[in-house]
């Protein structure tokens, strides 16, 4: 489900959580919790803004399948 | 639950998308106080949170089709009865080339930095290309920079739930902070609501509520909050649709017209031809009726037909639609789509309430000063009854905040508010967090959608109007039943309650209206004709003083 973050690449800035839109990403001290995947828009900001390319764009199967 | 906070300010703004950070700007210009009170963040939010790819304008070349005159033709013929061409040119036309210059300064280029040329292209009606194509996607974070150089202070996640007034003249408001429970009580000389349209209020194509052509996040939380203060609404009764993808309500589809692609059914007809004399440079609303009546009639699926297209064009295509929607190249790419040869499977996006037009709103009534009808308080962007898009949310924005800038400036004192009120209101915005059991805003919003879009959505009679008027007043009853286990889910509480209490002005402005407008944006099948004798104007809709909805109209004139 969307988006997707790699933990490897993320560096925990926690600008993905800032800028979504939809309240959907939460930054823990662990690591990024995209808690509500289905409350997505699939705007993009947080894939554009990632510092470091670890946010990548998955689409649900309803949306690539119908 | 937090703490509490109260705040004064000279300005506030509520909503910081477009229109709202342009009024930031203005009246943070006139060296005033300025806040902004935004539910999610102002760098990436609103409709263009992603990014954008058009910004309409006449550029008055010398061309016939490029004036001031001409454009107002267009305003004139596709928003007739909705837009008052009197603040069309407060506004837009007396703002526009400061907009243009606004947007190059903060760091956007809205023509090609090698030719220093504008890009434009046709659609939707137009007389000429007044679609300027160009790279939108870090718009909004620029926005937000300027707006944070100006010194203006910011409350991100703030959901804004109820304005103040004292004596009938505005006093501040209340909110919550959905990340940190703090209550907050803000009072202002002056405020600019710029909240956007009301979405998420009927059935989506994949049945995601957050699947949207446009952002999900706003969802009439001022229209809901102005409505129960006595502000005047107007252009309420329209539900806006588009043409998406199939699987992804994306914008976009102006962009292939103007690219020059067909629409085409099964049959592959370019069915647009058969019903409207402009074909596929029509209006949107008679594409969208088009394309809702082929579907209907056993034509579909239709197809974005783009194999005509030249390499060089199909390239710039692809690129623009990126520019609208950042992910949207990411789903073709993954459906399988390619550059080469490609028919793109399309369907009518979700219906939404607001704008039957590219150059009007749907919602707070304004003047040609962006004034309301309670003193000191203005709107802008989607959530006026006057602008849409982005070329009057950068332009009109801006103007609502110099207005309202004049405002507080005139105002000695701040207006009082009263505390047993906030009290009240604290509480009311609470309550779902303390209940054990209960009903959730998913369902709670499943069940307007449900009764929306199979009364209104879109077309409607007077009965299918009243059975839904029924159904969304009875829902009033469930409002104390709803349940949050969390702040996230308290927002989506609030939220779906202004998504039904909007539904229900949008059902009586659409009974009001006893003609069919923009079909399919308000067709009445008991009244499918235009009525420019008696309807050629706004329905404006008022919380009465029984509580009632009550309604009047006010007549437009088109005379350049």
């Amino acid at each position: 489900m969307p988006p997707v973050i790699d933990p490897d690449k993320c560096n925990l800035c926690g600008v993905c959580d800032e800028h979504c839109p939809l309240d959907v990403i939460y930054m823990e001290n662990e690591g990024v919790d995209v808690r509500y995947p289905l409350e997505c828009w699939h705007c993009g900001a947080c894939r554009q803004d990632c510092p470091t390319g670890a946010v990548d764009i998955e689409f649900p199967l309803i949306m690539l399948g119908v | 639950m937090g703490e509490d906070h109260q705040i004064e300010t000279d300005v506030a703004i509520i909503g910081g998308g477009t229109a709202g950070l342009n009024s930031a700007m203005a009246a943070a210009e006139k060296g005033l106080k300025v806040l902004v009170a935004e539910k999610a963040n102002i760098e990436r939010s609103g409709a263009i949170a992603g990014g954008i790819d058009h910004f309409h304008a006449y550029l008055e070349t010398g061309e016939d089709w490029d004036t001031r005159e001409a454009y107002l033709g267009w305003v004139s013929k596709i928003s007739k009865g909705a837009s008052s061409l009197k603040v069309q040119e407060a506004v837009y036309c007396d703002e526009y080339k400061a907009a243009i210059e606004r947007v190059e300064r903060i760091g956007i280029a809205l023509r090609n930095p090698k030719t220093g040329d504008f890009y434009r292209t046709l659609a939707l009606g137009m007389p000429g290309p007044y679609a300027i194509n160009f790279n939108g996607k870090k718009l909004k974070p620029k926005m937000a920079e300027e707006v944070r150089r100006l010194g203006c202070k910011v409350l991100g996640r703030l959901q804004v739930t109820r304005l103040l007034l004292h004596d009938g003249e505005i006093a501040g408001f209340t909110g919550f902070d959905m990340r940190t429970g703090d209550f907050y009580q803000v009072r202002a000389k002056a405020v600019v609501i710029a909240t956007g349209n009301t979405n998420r209020m009927f059935k989506p194509q994949t049945g995601n509520p957050f699947n949207l052509w446009y952002c999900p996040a706003d969802t009439g939380d001022l229209h809901r909050a102005a409505y129960e203060a006595g502000v005047e609404l107007a252009n309420m009764e329209y539900i806006r649709m588009t043409i998406v993808p199939k699987g992804f309500s994306a914008p976009g589809f102006n962009a292939f017209l103007g690219m020059g692609s067909h629409l085409i059914n099964s049959l592959e007809e370019r069915y647009l031809e058969h019903h409207h004399p402009m074909g596929e440079a029509a209006p949107r609303n008679f594409v969208v009726w088009a394309t809702y009546n082929e579907l209907k009639e056993g034509r579909g699926p239709i197809y974005m037909d783009c194999r005509h297209l030249s390499q060089k064009d199909r390239e710039h295509l692809f690129e623009t639609l990126g520019y609208d929607k950042d992910t949207l190249p990411d789903f073709f790419v993954k459906k399988g789509y390619n550059l080469e040869g490609t028919m793109i499977e399309m369907t009518v996006s979700e219906p939404m309430q607001a704008r039957p037009s590219e150059v009007c709103g749907s919602g707070i009534k304004i003047d040609e000063k962006c004034a309301s009808n309670v003193p000191g308080l203005y709107a802008a962007g989607d959530s006026s009854d006057q602008m849409g898009c982005l070329h009057m949310c950068v332009a009109g924005g801006y103007a609502a905040g110099k207005q309202a800038a004049e405002f507080a400036l005139k105002t000695k004192n701040f207006r009082p508010v009263d505390s047993a009120e906030t009290a009240t209101e604290k509480d009311r915005i609470f309550r779902p967090l303390g209940k054990k059991t209960g009903i959730s805003s998913w369902e709670f919003e499943d069940i307007v959608r449900i009764i929306t879009t199979d009364h209104f959505g879109p077309v409607k009679t007077e009965i299918s109007l009243k059975s839904a008027l029924d159904k969304l007043n009875k829902l009033d009853d469930a409002h104390g039943d709803l349940k949050a286990d969390n702040l996230h889910e308290l927002m989506r509480v609030h939220e779906a309650m202004n998504i039904q209490q909007v539904a229900k002005i949008t059902a009586t402005a659409a009974m009001a209206r006893k003609e069919t407008r923009f079909p399919p944006y308000h067709y009445r099948a008991d009244f499918p004709e235009t009525d420019d004798d008696q309807y050629c104007g706004l329905i404006v809709i008022k919380k009465g003083p029984e509580g009632d909805i009550t309604t009047r109209f006010e007549p437009l004139t088109y005379e350049i």
